[in-house]
Protein backbone atom coordinates (compact mmCIF):
# COMPACT_ATOMS: atom_id res chain seq x y z
CA UNK A 1 0.00 0.00 0.00
CA UNK A 2 1.43 3.38 -0.93
CA UNK A 3 0.63 6.16 1.48
CA UNK A 4 0.89 9.64 0.16
CA UNK A 5 2.89 11.73 2.62
CA UNK A 6 0.67 14.36 4.16
CA UNK A 7 2.08 17.80 4.50
CA UNK A 8 3.03 18.18 8.17
CA UNK A 9 1.76 21.78 8.32
CA UNK A 10 -1.65 20.89 7.02
CA UNK A 11 -2.33 17.98 9.31
CA UNK A 12 -3.18 17.42 12.93
CA UNK A 13 -4.46 19.70 15.64
CA UNK A 14 -1.29 21.77 15.70
CA UNK A 15 -1.69 22.64 12.03
CA UNK A 16 -5.36 23.47 12.49
CA UNK A 17 -4.56 25.66 15.50
CA UNK A 18 -1.90 27.49 13.50
CA UNK A 19 -4.36 28.12 10.67
CA UNK A 20 -6.83 29.46 13.23
CA UNK A 21 -4.20 31.87 14.55
CA UNK A 22 -3.38 33.09 11.05
CA UNK A 23 -7.08 33.72 10.42
CA UNK A 24 -7.48 35.62 13.72
CA UNK A 25 -4.41 37.71 12.87
CA UNK A 26 -5.91 38.59 9.47
CA UNK A 27 -9.21 39.71 11.04
CA UNK A 28 -7.38 41.84 13.61
CA UNK A 29 -5.21 43.39 10.89
CA UNK A 30 -8.30 44.31 8.84
CA UNK A 31 -10.06 46.00 11.74
CA UNK A 32 -6.93 47.72 13.05
CA UNK A 33 -5.81 49.22 9.73
CA UNK A 34 -9.33 50.45 8.95
CA UNK A 35 -9.52 52.10 12.38
CA UNK A 36 -6.07 53.64 11.89
CA UNK A 37 -7.20 55.13 8.59
CA UNK A 38 -10.35 56.43 10.26
CA UNK A 39 -12.54 54.63 7.76
CA UNK A 40 -14.54 52.61 10.21
CA UNK A 41 -17.06 55.33 11.02
CA UNK A 42 -20.84 55.21 10.63
CA UNK A 43 -21.43 58.85 9.74
CA UNK A 44 -22.72 61.72 11.85
CA UNK A 45 -26.27 60.76 12.73
CA UNK A 46 -26.71 57.12 11.81
CA UNK A 47 -29.73 56.51 14.02
CA UNK A 48 -31.67 59.53 12.80
CA UNK A 49 -30.87 58.62 9.18
CA UNK A 50 -31.90 55.04 9.79
CA UNK A 51 -35.22 56.12 11.26
CA UNK A 52 -35.89 58.47 8.34
CA UNK A 53 -35.06 55.85 5.72
CA UNK A 54 -37.06 53.19 7.47
CA UNK A 55 -40.00 55.57 7.68
CA UNK A 56 -39.96 56.04 3.92
CA UNK A 57 -39.47 52.33 3.30
CA UNK A 58 -42.41 51.58 5.56
CA UNK A 59 -44.82 53.06 3.02
CA UNK A 60 -44.02 51.32 -0.30
CA UNK A 61 -45.21 53.37 -3.27
CA UNK A 62 -47.58 50.70 -4.62
CA UNK A 63 -49.99 51.37 -1.76
CA UNK A 64 -50.82 54.66 -3.49
CA UNK A 65 -52.61 52.68 -6.20
CA UNK A 66 -55.43 52.33 -3.67
CA UNK A 67 -54.72 54.94 -1.01
CA UNK A 68 -53.12 57.69 -3.08
CA UNK A 69 -54.66 61.11 -3.48
CA UNK A 70 -56.51 61.16 -6.83
CA UNK A 71 -56.13 64.96 -7.01
CA UNK A 72 -52.75 65.83 -5.59
CA UNK A 73 -52.18 69.53 -6.25
CA UNK A 74 -48.72 70.95 -6.60
CA UNK A 75 -48.94 74.60 -5.65
CA UNK A 76 -46.40 77.39 -5.73
CA UNK A 77 -45.72 79.64 -2.76
CA UNK A 78 -48.40 82.13 -3.72
CA UNK A 79 -51.08 79.44 -3.87
CA UNK A 80 -51.46 79.03 -7.62
CA UNK A 81 -51.96 75.44 -8.69
CA UNK A 82 -49.04 74.35 -10.86
CA UNK A 83 -50.07 70.80 -11.59
CA UNK A 84 -52.66 68.28 -10.52
CA UNK A 85 -51.57 64.68 -10.28
CA UNK A 86 -53.64 61.54 -9.90
CA UNK A 87 -51.37 59.60 -7.54
CA UNK A 88 -53.36 56.38 -8.09
CA UNK A 89 -52.88 56.59 -11.86
CA UNK A 90 -49.18 57.45 -11.60
CA UNK A 91 -48.39 54.52 -9.33
CA UNK A 92 -50.49 52.13 -11.41
CA UNK A 93 -48.42 53.13 -14.42
CA UNK A 94 -45.28 52.59 -12.38
CA UNK A 95 -46.46 49.10 -11.45
CA UNK A 96 -47.03 48.30 -15.13
CA UNK A 97 -43.46 49.42 -15.85
CA UNK A 98 -42.28 47.32 -12.96
CA UNK A 99 -43.97 44.24 -14.41
CA UNK A 100 -42.26 44.82 -17.76
CA UNK A 101 -38.90 45.26 -16.02
CA UNK A 102 -39.44 42.03 -14.04
CA UNK A 103 -40.13 40.16 -17.27
CA UNK A 104 -36.93 41.61 -18.75
CA UNK A 105 -34.97 40.45 -15.71
CA UNK A 106 -36.42 36.95 -15.98
CA UNK A 107 -35.56 36.85 -19.68
CA UNK A 108 -31.98 37.99 -19.05
CA UNK A 109 -31.48 35.38 -16.33
CA UNK A 110 -33.08 32.57 -18.32
CA UNK A 111 -31.25 33.12 -21.57
CA UNK A 112 -27.99 34.00 -19.84
CA UNK A 113 -28.11 30.80 -17.78
CA UNK A 114 -28.87 28.67 -20.81
CA UNK A 115 -26.03 30.29 -22.74
CA UNK A 116 -23.62 29.68 -19.86
CA UNK A 117 -24.70 26.05 -19.52
CA UNK A 118 -24.29 25.31 -23.23
CA UNK A 119 -20.88 26.97 -23.42
CA UNK A 120 -19.67 25.32 -20.21
CA UNK A 121 -20.52 21.72 -21.12
CA UNK A 122 -17.57 21.02 -23.46
CA UNK A 123 -15.16 22.68 -21.04
CA UNK A 124 -16.56 20.59 -18.17
CA UNK A 125 -16.00 17.42 -20.19
CA UNK A 126 -12.39 18.51 -20.70
CA UNK A 127 -11.80 19.25 -17.02
CA UNK A 128 -13.49 16.18 -15.50
CA UNK A 129 -10.60 14.17 -14.11
CA UNK A 130 -12.13 10.74 -14.66
CA UNK A 131 -12.47 11.32 -18.41
CA UNK A 132 -8.73 12.01 -18.64
CA UNK A 133 -8.72 14.55 -21.46
CA UNK A 134 -5.27 15.54 -22.78
CA UNK A 135 -3.56 17.36 -19.94
CA UNK A 136 -2.82 20.58 -21.79
CA UNK A 137 -6.46 20.89 -22.89
CA UNK A 138 -7.71 20.12 -19.38
CA UNK A 139 -5.50 22.78 -17.84
CA UNK A 140 -6.50 25.35 -20.47
CA UNK A 141 -10.21 24.61 -19.98
CA UNK A 142 -9.88 24.86 -16.22
CA UNK A 143 -8.02 28.17 -16.55
CA UNK A 144 -10.81 29.57 -18.75
CA UNK A 145 -13.50 28.45 -16.29
CA UNK A 146 -11.62 29.82 -13.26
CA UNK A 147 -11.03 33.16 -14.98
CA UNK A 148 -14.68 33.52 -15.97
CA UNK A 149 -15.86 32.61 -12.50
CA UNK A 150 -13.59 35.15 -10.82
CA UNK A 151 -14.81 38.09 -12.92
CA UNK A 152 -18.04 39.53 -11.55
CA UNK A 153 -21.16 39.69 -13.68
CA UNK A 154 -21.25 43.49 -13.27
CA UNK A 155 -17.72 43.82 -14.65
CA UNK A 156 -18.66 41.69 -17.65
CA UNK A 157 -21.78 43.81 -18.01
CA UNK A 158 -19.89 47.11 -18.01
CA UNK A 159 -17.49 45.87 -20.65
CA UNK A 160 -20.24 44.32 -22.77
CA UNK A 161 -22.44 47.43 -22.67
CA UNK A 162 -19.51 49.17 -24.35
CA UNK A 163 -19.37 46.45 -27.00
CA UNK A 164 -22.98 45.51 -27.80
CA UNK A 165 -24.65 48.65 -26.47
CA UNK A 166 -27.22 49.23 -23.74
CA UNK A 167 -29.97 46.69 -23.22
CA UNK A 168 -30.71 43.10 -22.30
CA UNK A 169 -28.22 41.60 -24.78
CA UNK A 170 -25.32 42.86 -22.67
CA UNK A 171 -27.02 41.44 -19.59
CA UNK A 172 -27.57 38.01 -21.18
CA UNK A 173 -23.95 37.80 -22.31
CA UNK A 174 -22.65 38.98 -18.92
CA UNK A 175 -24.72 36.40 -17.03
CA UNK A 176 -23.73 33.69 -19.49
CA UNK A 177 -20.01 34.40 -19.30
CA UNK A 178 -19.83 34.63 -15.53
CA UNK A 179 -22.02 31.63 -14.78
CA UNK A 180 -20.12 29.55 -17.33
CA UNK A 181 -17.39 29.22 -14.75
CA UNK A 182 -19.76 27.91 -12.10
CA UNK A 183 -21.56 25.66 -14.57
CA UNK A 184 -18.25 24.17 -15.67
CA UNK A 185 -17.32 23.37 -12.09
CA UNK A 186 -20.67 21.78 -11.21
CA UNK A 187 -20.92 19.83 -14.48
CA UNK A 188 -17.40 18.51 -14.05
CA UNK A 189 -18.26 17.40 -10.52
CA UNK A 190 -21.35 15.60 -11.81
CA UNK A 191 -19.24 13.79 -14.38
CA UNK A 192 -16.60 12.95 -11.79
CA UNK A 193 -19.23 11.43 -9.50
CA UNK A 194 -20.12 8.85 -12.15
CA UNK A 195 -20.03 5.27 -10.88
CA UNK A 196 -17.19 3.92 -13.03
CA UNK A 197 -17.89 0.37 -11.85
CA UNK A 198 -21.38 0.52 -13.36
CA UNK A 199 -19.92 1.92 -16.59
CA UNK A 200 -17.41 -0.92 -16.71
CA UNK A 201 -20.24 -3.37 -16.13
CA UNK A 202 -22.11 -1.99 -19.14
CA UNK A 203 -18.93 -2.06 -21.23
CA UNK A 204 -18.53 -5.59 -19.92
CA UNK A 205 -21.57 -6.91 -21.79
CA UNK A 206 -20.01 -5.77 -25.05
CA UNK A 207 -21.84 -2.46 -25.43
CA UNK A 208 -20.50 0.11 -27.90
CA UNK A 209 -19.33 3.55 -26.81
CA UNK A 210 -22.60 5.23 -27.75
CA UNK A 211 -24.55 2.50 -25.98
CA UNK A 212 -22.46 2.98 -22.84
CA UNK A 213 -23.11 6.70 -23.07
CA UNK A 214 -26.89 6.40 -23.45
CA UNK A 215 -27.36 3.54 -20.99
CA UNK A 216 -24.93 4.38 -18.20
CA UNK A 217 -23.55 7.92 -18.48
CA UNK A 218 -26.53 9.97 -19.65
CA UNK A 219 -29.19 8.65 -17.22
CA UNK A 220 -26.79 9.22 -14.32
CA UNK A 221 -25.51 12.63 -15.31
CA UNK A 222 -28.65 14.26 -16.74
CA UNK A 223 -30.51 14.75 -13.43
CA UNK A 224 -27.39 16.28 -11.90
CA UNK A 225 -27.02 18.61 -14.87
CA UNK A 226 -30.64 19.70 -14.58
CA UNK A 227 -30.22 20.22 -10.86
CA UNK A 228 -27.09 22.34 -11.36
CA UNK A 229 -28.85 24.30 -14.09
CA UNK A 230 -31.82 25.11 -11.84
CA UNK A 231 -29.49 26.13 -9.02
CA UNK A 232 -27.49 28.55 -11.13
CA UNK A 233 -30.60 29.83 -12.93
CA UNK A 234 -32.06 30.64 -9.53
CA UNK A 235 -28.83 32.39 -8.59
CA UNK A 236 -28.88 34.34 -11.85
CA UNK A 237 -32.43 35.56 -11.27
CA UNK A 238 -31.03 37.19 -8.14
CA UNK A 239 -27.94 38.42 -9.97
CA UNK A 240 -29.79 39.93 -12.91
CA UNK A 241 -31.96 42.11 -10.68
CA UNK A 242 -28.89 44.29 -10.21
CA UNK A 243 -27.69 44.27 -13.82
CA UNK A 244 -29.96 47.15 -14.85
CA UNK A 245 -27.79 49.49 -12.81
CA UNK A 246 -25.17 49.35 -15.55
CA UNK A 247 -27.74 49.78 -18.29
CA UNK A 248 -28.63 46.20 -19.09
CA UNK A 249 -32.32 46.79 -18.44
CA UNK A 250 -34.72 45.13 -16.07
CA UNK A 251 -35.34 45.68 -12.38
CA UNK A 252 -31.86 47.07 -11.79
CA UNK A 253 -32.71 50.08 -13.92
CA UNK A 254 -35.64 50.88 -11.63
CA UNK A 255 -33.46 50.33 -8.57
CA UNK A 256 -30.81 52.76 -9.76
CA UNK A 257 -33.52 55.27 -10.77
CA UNK A 258 -35.18 55.09 -7.34
CA UNK A 259 -31.90 55.38 -5.45
CA UNK A 260 -30.64 58.35 -7.45
CA UNK A 261 -33.92 60.20 -6.93
CA UNK A 262 -34.03 59.18 -3.23
CA UNK A 263 -37.49 57.64 -3.82
CA UNK A 264 -37.23 55.11 -1.04
CA UNK A 265 -40.94 54.29 -1.23
CA UNK A 266 -40.50 53.21 -4.83
CA UNK A 267 -37.30 51.34 -3.99
CA UNK A 268 -39.33 49.49 -1.35
CA UNK A 269 -41.85 48.44 -4.02
CA UNK A 270 -39.10 47.25 -6.37
CA UNK A 271 -37.31 45.34 -3.62
CA UNK A 272 -40.58 43.65 -2.62
CA UNK A 273 -40.91 42.40 -6.17
CA UNK A 274 -37.29 41.23 -6.14
CA UNK A 275 -37.83 39.30 -2.92
CA UNK A 276 -41.06 37.73 -4.19
CA UNK A 277 -39.48 36.80 -7.52
CA UNK A 278 -36.37 35.27 -6.00
CA UNK A 279 -38.25 33.48 -3.22
CA UNK A 280 -40.83 31.95 -5.54
CA UNK A 281 -38.15 30.83 -8.02
CA UNK A 282 -36.14 29.43 -5.10
CA UNK A 283 -39.08 27.41 -3.88
CA UNK A 284 -39.90 26.08 -7.34
CA UNK A 285 -36.34 25.14 -8.19
CA UNK A 286 -35.81 23.49 -4.81
CA UNK A 287 -38.90 21.36 -5.32
CA UNK A 288 -37.79 20.22 -8.75
CA UNK A 289 -34.25 19.55 -7.58
CA UNK A 290 -35.56 17.50 -4.68
CA UNK A 291 -37.72 15.45 -7.01
CA UNK A 292 -34.69 14.80 -9.20
CA UNK A 293 -32.45 13.55 -6.38
CA UNK B 1 -8.78 -31.81 -27.17
CA UNK B 2 -11.22 -28.97 -27.64
CA UNK B 3 -10.05 -25.38 -27.49
CA UNK B 4 -9.82 -24.43 -23.84
CA UNK B 5 -12.10 -21.68 -22.63
CA UNK B 6 -9.18 -20.02 -20.91
CA UNK B 7 -5.54 -20.64 -21.68
CA UNK B 8 -2.92 -18.56 -19.88
CA UNK B 9 0.80 -19.18 -20.31
CA UNK B 10 3.55 -17.33 -18.46
CA UNK B 11 1.25 -14.39 -18.00
CA UNK B 12 2.51 -11.47 -15.95
CA UNK B 13 0.60 -8.29 -15.12
CA UNK B 14 2.38 -5.28 -13.65
CA UNK B 15 0.66 -2.26 -12.19
CA UNK B 16 2.91 0.68 -11.46
CA UNK B 17 6.04 -1.45 -11.64
CA UNK B 18 4.66 -4.03 -9.19
CA UNK B 19 3.82 -7.52 -10.33
CA UNK B 20 0.25 -8.26 -9.27
CA UNK B 21 -0.31 -11.40 -11.29
CA UNK B 22 2.22 -14.02 -12.38
CA UNK B 23 0.72 -17.23 -13.70
CA UNK B 24 2.88 -19.95 -15.23
CA UNK B 25 -0.04 -21.87 -16.68
CA UNK B 26 -3.80 -21.95 -16.32
CA UNK B 27 -6.19 -23.84 -18.51
CA UNK B 28 -9.93 -24.01 -18.05
CA UNK B 29 -11.98 -26.27 -20.28
CA UNK B 30 -15.43 -25.27 -21.61
CA UNK B 31 -18.17 -25.93 -19.10
CA UNK B 32 -15.84 -26.21 -16.13
CA UNK B 33 -16.83 -24.81 -12.74
CA UNK B 34 -13.88 -23.15 -11.07
CA UNK B 35 -13.57 -21.20 -7.82
CA UNK B 36 -10.72 -18.76 -7.25
CA UNK B 37 -9.81 -18.06 -3.65
CA UNK B 38 -7.09 -16.04 -1.98
CA UNK B 39 -6.57 -13.13 0.37
CA UNK B 40 -7.27 -9.51 -0.60
CA UNK B 41 -4.75 -8.35 -3.18
CA UNK B 42 -3.84 -11.88 -4.20
CA UNK B 43 -4.66 -11.00 -7.80
CA UNK B 44 -8.20 -12.35 -8.11
CA UNK B 45 -9.72 -9.15 -9.45
CA UNK B 46 -6.70 -8.52 -11.66
CA UNK B 47 -7.22 -11.98 -13.15
CA UNK B 48 -10.82 -11.05 -13.96
CA UNK B 49 -9.82 -7.71 -15.42
CA UNK B 50 -7.33 -9.55 -17.58
CA UNK B 51 -9.90 -12.08 -18.75
CA UNK B 52 -12.38 -9.36 -19.75
CA UNK B 53 -9.81 -7.28 -21.59
CA UNK B 54 -9.94 -4.36 -19.19
CA UNK B 55 -6.24 -4.93 -18.64
CA UNK B 56 -3.60 -6.26 -21.02
CA UNK B 57 -0.96 -8.71 -19.83
CA UNK B 58 2.48 -7.14 -19.46
CA UNK B 59 3.91 -10.31 -20.98
CA UNK B 60 2.91 -13.85 -21.83
CA UNK B 61 0.09 -15.34 -23.85
CA UNK B 62 -3.52 -15.12 -22.74
CA UNK B 63 -6.34 -16.70 -24.72
CA UNK B 64 -9.97 -16.40 -23.74
CA UNK B 65 -12.64 -18.16 -25.81
CA UNK B 66 -10.11 -18.55 -28.59
CA UNK B 67 -9.21 -14.85 -28.70
CA UNK B 68 -5.67 -13.77 -28.01
CA UNK B 69 -5.58 -10.99 -25.43
CA UNK B 70 -1.77 -10.79 -25.50
CA UNK B 71 -1.48 -8.61 -28.57
CA UNK B 72 -4.16 -6.17 -27.49
CA UNK B 73 -7.59 -6.57 -29.05
CA UNK B 74 -9.18 -3.88 -31.19
CA UNK B 75 -12.32 -2.15 -29.90
CA UNK B 76 -14.55 -4.35 -32.06
CA UNK B 77 -12.91 -7.63 -31.13
CA UNK B 78 -12.97 -6.62 -27.48
CA UNK B 79 -16.71 -6.03 -27.73
CA UNK B 80 -17.24 -9.38 -29.38
CA UNK B 81 -15.28 -11.03 -26.57
CA UNK B 82 -17.16 -9.18 -23.84
CA UNK B 83 -20.46 -10.19 -25.41
CA UNK B 84 -19.57 -13.77 -24.59
CA UNK B 85 -18.20 -13.11 -21.11
CA UNK B 86 -20.85 -12.51 -18.46
CA UNK B 87 -19.87 -10.76 -15.27
CA UNK B 88 -21.50 -10.68 -11.88
CA UNK B 89 -19.66 -8.38 -9.51
CA UNK B 90 -19.88 -7.55 -5.85
CA UNK B 91 -22.82 -5.15 -5.64
CA UNK B 92 -23.11 -1.60 -6.95
CA UNK B 93 -22.53 -2.54 -10.56
CA UNK B 94 -26.00 -1.61 -11.69
CA UNK B 95 -26.81 1.78 -13.17
CA UNK B 96 -28.50 3.21 -10.07
CA UNK B 97 -30.88 5.59 -11.79
CA UNK B 98 -32.27 3.09 -14.25
CA UNK B 99 -35.04 0.67 -13.40
CA UNK B 100 -34.30 -2.98 -12.69
CA UNK B 101 -35.82 -3.90 -16.06
CA UNK B 102 -33.59 -1.42 -17.92
CA UNK B 103 -30.56 -2.77 -16.08
CA UNK B 104 -31.40 -6.32 -17.01
CA UNK B 105 -31.94 -5.33 -20.64
CA UNK B 106 -28.44 -3.85 -20.72
CA UNK B 107 -27.39 -7.48 -21.07
CA UNK B 108 -28.92 -7.45 -24.56
CA UNK B 109 -27.14 -4.29 -25.78
CA UNK B 110 -24.70 -6.17 -27.95
CA UNK B 111 -27.60 -7.67 -29.91
CA UNK B 112 -29.64 -4.49 -30.21
CA UNK B 113 -28.04 -1.95 -32.53
CA UNK B 114 -28.84 1.70 -33.17
CA UNK B 115 -31.40 4.06 -31.75
CA UNK B 116 -33.37 1.36 -29.94
CA UNK B 117 -30.45 0.73 -27.62
CA UNK B 118 -29.95 4.48 -27.11
CA UNK B 119 -33.55 5.19 -26.23
CA UNK B 120 -33.86 1.88 -24.33
CA UNK B 121 -36.79 0.81 -26.50
CA UNK B 122 -35.99 -2.87 -26.88
CA UNK B 123 -37.65 -5.23 -29.37
CA UNK B 124 -40.42 -7.42 -27.98
CA UNK B 125 -38.29 -10.55 -28.01
CA UNK B 126 -35.65 -8.95 -25.80
CA UNK B 127 -38.27 -7.55 -23.45
CA UNK B 128 -39.75 -11.02 -23.05
CA UNK B 129 -36.30 -12.43 -22.44
CA UNK B 130 -35.62 -9.85 -19.73
CA UNK B 131 -38.96 -10.64 -18.09
CA UNK B 132 -38.16 -14.34 -18.14
CA UNK B 133 -34.78 -13.69 -16.56
CA UNK B 134 -36.37 -11.51 -13.88
CA UNK B 135 -38.90 -14.24 -13.26
CA UNK B 136 -36.14 -16.81 -12.93
CA UNK B 137 -34.29 -14.81 -10.25
CA UNK B 138 -37.56 -13.87 -8.54
CA UNK B 139 -37.36 -10.14 -9.17
CA UNK B 140 -40.27 -9.67 -11.58
CA UNK B 141 -42.31 -7.85 -8.95
CA UNK B 142 -39.51 -5.29 -8.56
CA UNK B 143 -38.91 -4.76 -12.28
CA UNK B 144 -40.09 -1.15 -12.19
CA UNK B 145 -38.09 -0.11 -9.12
CA UNK B 146 -34.99 2.01 -9.45
CA UNK B 147 -31.85 -0.08 -9.11
CA UNK B 148 -30.44 2.07 -6.32
CA UNK B 149 -33.45 1.20 -4.18
CA UNK B 150 -32.78 -2.53 -4.22
CA UNK B 151 -31.37 -4.42 -1.27
CA UNK B 152 -27.96 -6.05 -1.58
CA UNK B 153 -29.41 -9.46 -2.36
CA UNK B 154 -31.82 -8.05 -4.93
CA UNK B 155 -28.96 -6.24 -6.66
CA UNK B 156 -27.00 -9.43 -7.04
CA UNK B 157 -30.09 -11.15 -8.39
CA UNK B 158 -30.55 -8.32 -10.88
CA UNK B 159 -26.90 -8.79 -11.84
CA UNK B 160 -27.53 -12.50 -12.42
CA UNK B 161 -30.62 -11.65 -14.51
CA UNK B 162 -28.58 -9.23 -16.63
CA UNK B 163 -26.04 -12.00 -17.15
CA UNK B 164 -28.85 -14.41 -18.12
CA UNK B 165 -30.10 -11.99 -20.76
CA UNK B 166 -26.57 -11.65 -22.08
CA UNK B 167 -26.29 -15.45 -22.45
CA UNK B 168 -22.50 -15.72 -22.20
CA UNK B 169 -20.22 -18.72 -22.76
CA UNK B 170 -17.97 -17.73 -19.89
CA UNK B 171 -19.27 -16.35 -16.60
CA UNK B 172 -17.01 -14.49 -14.21
CA UNK B 173 -18.47 -13.83 -10.77
CA UNK B 174 -16.31 -11.61 -8.58
CA UNK B 175 -17.32 -12.13 -4.96
CA UNK B 176 -21.00 -12.12 -5.88
CA UNK B 177 -21.96 -12.74 -2.25
CA UNK B 178 -19.55 -10.38 -0.49
CA UNK B 179 -22.16 -8.04 0.94
CA UNK B 180 -24.91 -10.59 1.56
CA UNK B 181 -26.16 -12.37 4.66
CA UNK B 182 -25.61 -16.16 4.66
CA UNK B 183 -29.12 -17.02 3.49
CA UNK B 184 -29.06 -14.54 0.60
CA UNK B 185 -25.51 -15.59 -0.26
CA UNK B 186 -26.54 -19.23 -0.54
CA UNK B 187 -29.57 -18.26 -2.63
CA UNK B 188 -27.55 -16.15 -5.06
CA UNK B 189 -24.95 -18.90 -5.38
CA UNK B 190 -27.61 -21.52 -6.16
CA UNK B 191 -29.09 -19.18 -8.74
CA UNK B 192 -25.70 -18.56 -10.28
CA UNK B 193 -24.85 -22.24 -10.44
CA UNK B 194 -28.25 -23.09 -11.90
CA UNK B 195 -28.25 -20.29 -14.47
CA UNK B 196 -24.74 -21.03 -15.67
CA UNK B 197 -26.18 -24.04 -17.53
CA UNK B 198 -23.52 -25.17 -19.98
CA UNK B 199 -21.31 -22.12 -19.66
CA UNK B 200 -17.95 -22.02 -17.97
CA UNK B 201 -18.31 -20.52 -14.50
CA UNK B 202 -15.44 -18.92 -12.63
CA UNK B 203 -16.24 -17.52 -9.22
CA UNK B 204 -14.26 -15.64 -6.62
CA UNK B 205 -15.56 -16.61 -3.18
CA UNK B 206 -14.37 -16.15 0.37
CA UNK B 207 -16.73 -18.48 2.15
CA UNK B 208 -15.37 -22.07 1.90
CA UNK B 209 -18.85 -23.43 2.59
CA UNK B 210 -20.00 -22.10 -0.78
CA UNK B 211 -17.20 -23.75 -2.74
CA UNK B 212 -19.02 -27.05 -3.44
CA UNK B 213 -22.10 -25.19 -4.66
CA UNK B 214 -20.16 -23.25 -7.26
CA UNK B 215 -17.16 -25.29 -8.26
CA UNK B 216 -15.59 -28.66 -8.98
CA UNK B 217 -12.10 -27.20 -9.06
CA UNK B 218 -10.49 -24.68 -6.73
CA UNK B 219 -7.57 -22.43 -7.56
CA UNK B 220 -5.76 -20.75 -4.66
CA UNK B 221 -4.06 -17.48 -5.54
CA UNK B 222 -1.37 -16.06 -3.28
CA UNK B 223 0.59 -12.91 -4.06
CA UNK B 224 -0.32 -13.15 -7.72
CA UNK B 225 0.75 -16.78 -8.14
CA UNK B 226 -1.21 -19.99 -8.21
CA UNK B 227 -0.63 -21.64 -4.84
CA UNK B 228 -2.72 -24.71 -5.55
CA UNK B 229 -5.13 -26.04 -8.14
CA UNK B 230 -7.19 -28.89 -6.72
CA UNK B 231 -10.52 -30.65 -7.05
CA UNK B 232 -12.96 -29.12 -4.61
CA UNK B 233 -13.17 -32.13 -2.32
CA UNK B 234 -9.40 -32.08 -1.77
CA UNK B 235 -9.39 -28.54 -0.45
CA UNK B 236 -9.37 -28.66 3.33
CA UNK B 237 -8.50 -26.48 6.28
CA UNK B 238 -4.84 -27.05 5.70
CA UNK B 239 -4.79 -25.54 2.22
CA UNK B 240 -6.99 -22.68 3.32
CA UNK B 241 -4.89 -21.87 6.38
CA UNK B 242 -1.76 -21.95 4.28
CA UNK B 243 -3.33 -19.79 1.60
CA UNK B 244 -4.59 -17.12 3.97
CA UNK B 245 -1.54 -16.96 6.26
CA UNK B 246 0.03 -13.50 6.58
CA UNK B 247 2.60 -12.61 3.95
CA UNK B 248 5.53 -12.59 6.39
CA UNK B 249 4.76 -16.02 7.83
CA UNK B 250 6.42 -19.25 6.78
CA UNK B 251 4.25 -21.89 5.10
CA UNK B 252 2.41 -24.26 7.40
CA UNK B 253 4.66 -27.04 6.11
CA UNK B 254 7.25 -27.56 3.44
CA UNK B 255 4.55 -28.48 1.12
CA UNK B 256 4.39 -27.97 -2.58
CA UNK B 257 1.77 -29.09 -5.00
CA UNK B 258 4.31 -30.79 -7.24
CA UNK B 259 6.33 -32.62 -4.56
CA UNK B 260 4.12 -33.22 -1.56
CA UNK B 261 1.29 -35.69 -1.25
CA UNK B 262 -2.00 -33.94 -1.78
CA UNK B 263 -3.31 -35.03 1.60
CA UNK B 264 -0.45 -34.43 3.97
CA UNK B 265 -1.17 -35.29 7.61
CA UNK B 266 -2.25 -32.26 9.61
CA UNK B 267 0.02 -33.29 12.50
CA UNK B 268 3.17 -32.34 10.58
CA UNK B 269 4.95 -29.71 12.67
CA UNK B 270 5.60 -26.17 11.57
CA UNK B 271 9.30 -25.67 10.87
Amino acid sequence: MVHLPRHPWASGRLGFGALGLVYAALVVACVWTLLAEGDLSVGRAPLANLAKTLGEFAYPSFLDVWFGNPRLEYTSDDGTVLRVENRQQVEADYLAGLARATWTTVRIATLGSLLGAVLALPLAVLTARNLAAPRALAIAAKAVLDTLRSIHTLVFGLVLVGIVGLGPTAGILAIGLHSMGTYGKLFAEAIESLDMAAIHAVQGVGASRTQVFFNAVWPTVLPQFVSAHLYIWEFNIRDSTILGIIGAGGLGLLISEATSLFQWDRLATVLLVVVLLVASFDAMSRRIRKALA
Amino acid sequence: MTTPCIDLRNVRCDIGGRTVLDIAQLRVAPGERVAVIGHNGAGKSTLFRLLTGFMAPTQGSAQVLGRDLGRGLGARELRLLRQEVGQVMQGLHLVGRLSVRDNVQIGALARVPGWRSWARVFPAGEVARAEAALQQVGLLARAGARADQLSGGERQKAGVARMLVQGPRLILADEPTAALDPAAAAEVCQLLAASAAGATLITVVHNPALLPVLARRVIGLRQGRIAFDLPVDEVGDRQLLDLYRPADQEPVAHWHISTAPLRAPISESTP
